[in-house]
């Protein structure tokens, strides 16, 4: 089959001298780095198949906005015996009120109402909240088998300017970006630069450096809108990248999420077959 | 050569018990974060801590069967998962963050770290410039020498994040803290007068910081200017105690009293810190008209399963005073509680009420015993302000 290749950008030859080296030599390092990416499977796997938080349980992502109604008749969103609430953000704080009162909604944490958990995310200024049943049914997520030879240690080239722009996070939540720069890879025969952001987790304040890629088995094999990967420290400054832990975002769970636009620039012309992949319903 | 030792040892059946220390650590990226584990076997039954530099926190539960080993952590909903091989532990520490479980590296092994040297050079209190971003704020580092050799903190604004342990090699030197839910690195290289390194939170998150030796003058803000309150009226308060009665600010065992309101979670290391000292002033001055009320922030918002961990820090701190559920732990759902406080950023917080029943000072955050003068100057500060109160009629 004919790839359908997107053009990567031309990369001076200095530049392409401070790719990202392959690390294949050190075996120990590669065993250590398998059974991460194991173990952290195992634990995606269990989490998304039995969390009442899966995305996978998600029936709905709103932003507050003017307010939410949530019921069974006249809601935004129809939850199935549920009288009807209004969700409403007044001052930053997000409120849920219904016929036993009003109740705030805490960041990150669940709220019951009937069946449903009701969990309010994104910024104080952007704040969003999710709809869980945790009687949907669940899919399977499937991975490429390790491939050592697709983690890679390196420099993270600083941007030009410090810049910051609005992007959807892996979970659909607009949140403010920082332009972290970018790494050089030697994949598919030839160096590609893919662009970093630092991504805010506003619920846990902690924030990664991800990269959101495509590539050339996107649509068929693995998600169309493409994938995220994170960057860990590798020590000395450089940093992994390690295509074994891409993952999809949770919009390939569920369509209660929104689907970040891919990233301009960050196409790898070339198969990626590591990480998750991404078997579309029948 | 060492894979056949790693071979070898792979071979090894796990040595019978698992009593005694280890010497532990998670394989986070950025470096190794060191702590100790003190497993002890008692009537059959297998309990544990997690130490940093001699400050312990209990694991809710150690299990073995076989060479499989269970370290559970349950007030983070948090585990470490490792099979045993000969004298080694290798497995994984996991939690549940938003984004999906996090998974890190973990190894042990019987016995105990070596003590590291505090050299002159590095002993002292350091003022510290965290930047993240376009962002800076201050923290102070604290380096000091204790029972277990290097040993520290970090202090910001609200509070220090509880003991590290040190390490050091040669102009580096590598901090750790893990108490089952925070999982703190900071490492630095002393530069001449200068201190440059990067403070590793979690699995990823790293932040640069430039530390330089404190001058004495304040770095981090008081305590007791980043919350205000309405105090053009009595501080109103009604949540349900541990039994469900409804308790009030004006019930008679406040009224008239000087009150400290106490804002915590059990999930919370510096609340534990900051709990019994709050016990020793509530026998100290009941007798002159003192009272406390602890509020509880919990995690599930479920009145039941929070009842249950407030139940069990009750009896934990020996707690003589009532402790009331207030709701989920955010900083929104608090607030949102709270309506006359306005800024609240951190747990604890302490609010002191005069006998007019008035806000007279709110105190963010709370300087553990890991933060030596620190801790001392607020205790003394607490006793003070208390006895002031207590003297207005």
């Amino acid at each position: 089959m004919q790839r359908q290749l997107t053009p990567g950008r031309r990369i001076p030859l200095l530049l392409a001298a401070a790719c990202l080296l392959a690390t294949a030599t050190a075996r120990a390092a590669i065993a250590q780095g398998a059974a991460l990416v194991d173990a952290e499977r195992e634990a995606y796997l269990e989490w998304l198949q039995r969390s009442p938080l899966s995305p996978y349980a998600a029936v709905a992502q709103l932003p507050v906005g003017q307010g939410i109604r949530l019921g069974s008749d006249h809601g935004d969103v129809a939850l199935t015996g549920v009288a009807l609430h209004t969700i409403a953000n007044s001052d930053g704080i997000v409120a849920m009120t219904g016929p036993e009162g009003r109740r705030a909604l805490p960041r990150g944490r669940p709220v019951r109402l009937g069946g449903y958990a009701i969990v309010s995310g994104g910024t104080a200024s952007r704040p969003v909240v999710t709809i869980f049943d945790s009687t949907r049914a669940r899919g399977t997520p499937h991975w490429y088998p390790y491939d050592a030879a697709l983690s890679f240690a390196g420099p993270l080239h600083p941007p030009d300017s410090a810049r910051s722009r609005l992007v959807l996070s892996p979970e659909g939540v607009e949140v403010t970006a920082e332009d972290a720069g970018s790494v050089i890879v030697p994949i598919g025969g030839k160096p590609v630069r893919l662009s970093v952001m630092r991504l805010p987790d506003p619920v846990s304040g902690e924030s990664d450096l991800e990269i959101y890629f495509r590539d050339s088995t996107n649509g068929d094999s693995t998600y169309p809108a493409g994938r995220f990967v994170s960057l860990v420290p590798a020590g000395k400054g450089n940093w992994r990248l390690d295509f074994n832990r891409s993952r999809n975002p949770f919009c390939a769970y569920s369509s209660a999420f929104a689907c970040p636009a891919p990233w301009r620039g960050n196409a790898i012309p070339a198969d990626v077959r590591a990480g998750e992949q991404y078997q579309p319903k029948e | 050569m060492n894979s056949l030792l790693l071979a070898l040892a792979v071979a090894l059946p796990c040595h019978t018990g698992l009593a005694g220390p280890w010497r532990a650590a998670l394989a986070l990226a950025g470096g190794e974060l060191r702590f100790s584990l003190q497993i002890a076997d008692s009537a059959d039954r297998l309990t544990g801590r997690v130490c940093n530099a001699g400050s312990c926190g209990a694991l809710s539960g150690v299990r073995q069967a076989g060479d499989s080993v269970r370290l559970e952590i349950a007030d983070y909903a948090a585990s470490i998962a490792a099979t045993c091989s000969g004298d080694t532990l290798a497995g994984f520490y996991r939690n549940v963050g938003n984004r999906g479980p996090r998974v890190i590296p973990f190894h042990a092994s019987r016995g105990r770290w070596d003590a590291a040297p505090v050299p002159r050079r590095l002993a002292g209190r350091w003022d510290a410039t965290f930047v993240s971003g376009q962002r800076r704020s201050p923290r102070v580092l604290l380096f000091e020498g204790g029972p277990s050799g290097l040993q520290g903190t970090v202090i910001s604004n609200t509070g220090d994040y509880g003991t590290f342990q040190g390490q050091l090699d040669g102009d580096s030197v590598a901090m750790s803290h893990f108490d089952g839910s925070f999982v703190y690195l900071l490492t630095a290289r002393l530069d001449g007068d200068t201190l440059r390194g990067t403070f590793h939170a979690g699995l990823s998150t790293q932040t640069p910081f430039t530390a330089v030796r404190s001058t004495g003058r304040d770095h981090l803000r008081p305590p007791t200017s980043l919350t205000q309150a309405d105090t053009t009226a009595p501080f109103h308060f009604a949540f349900p105690d541990l039994n469900g009665r409804m308790v009030r600010n004006d019930d008679p065992r406040f009224r008239g009293k000087v009150v400290l309101i106490d804002i915590f979670g059990t999930w919370c290391p510096t609340c534990q810190e900051a709990a019994p000292e709050l016990v020793r002033l509530w026998h100290e001055y009941r007798a002159r008209g003192l009272e406390i009320a602890g509020i509880a922030y919990e995690v599930s918002g479920d009145t039941a399963i929070d009842a249950a961990l407030v139940r069990r820090y009750k009896a934990r701190h020996q707690i003589p005073f009532p402790l009331l559920l207030g709701g989920t732990n955010t900083v929104e759902a608090t607030a949102a509680t709270l309506p006359q406080l306005t800024g609240f950023t951190s747990y604890p917080t302490t609010i002191f009420l005069g006998r007019d029943g008035r806000v007279r000072r709110v105190h963010a955050g709370f300087y553990g015993a890991s933060t030596g003068p620190m801790h001392q100057q607020q205790v003394a500060s607490f006793r003070a302000f208390i006895e002031q109160l207590l003297e207005e009629p």
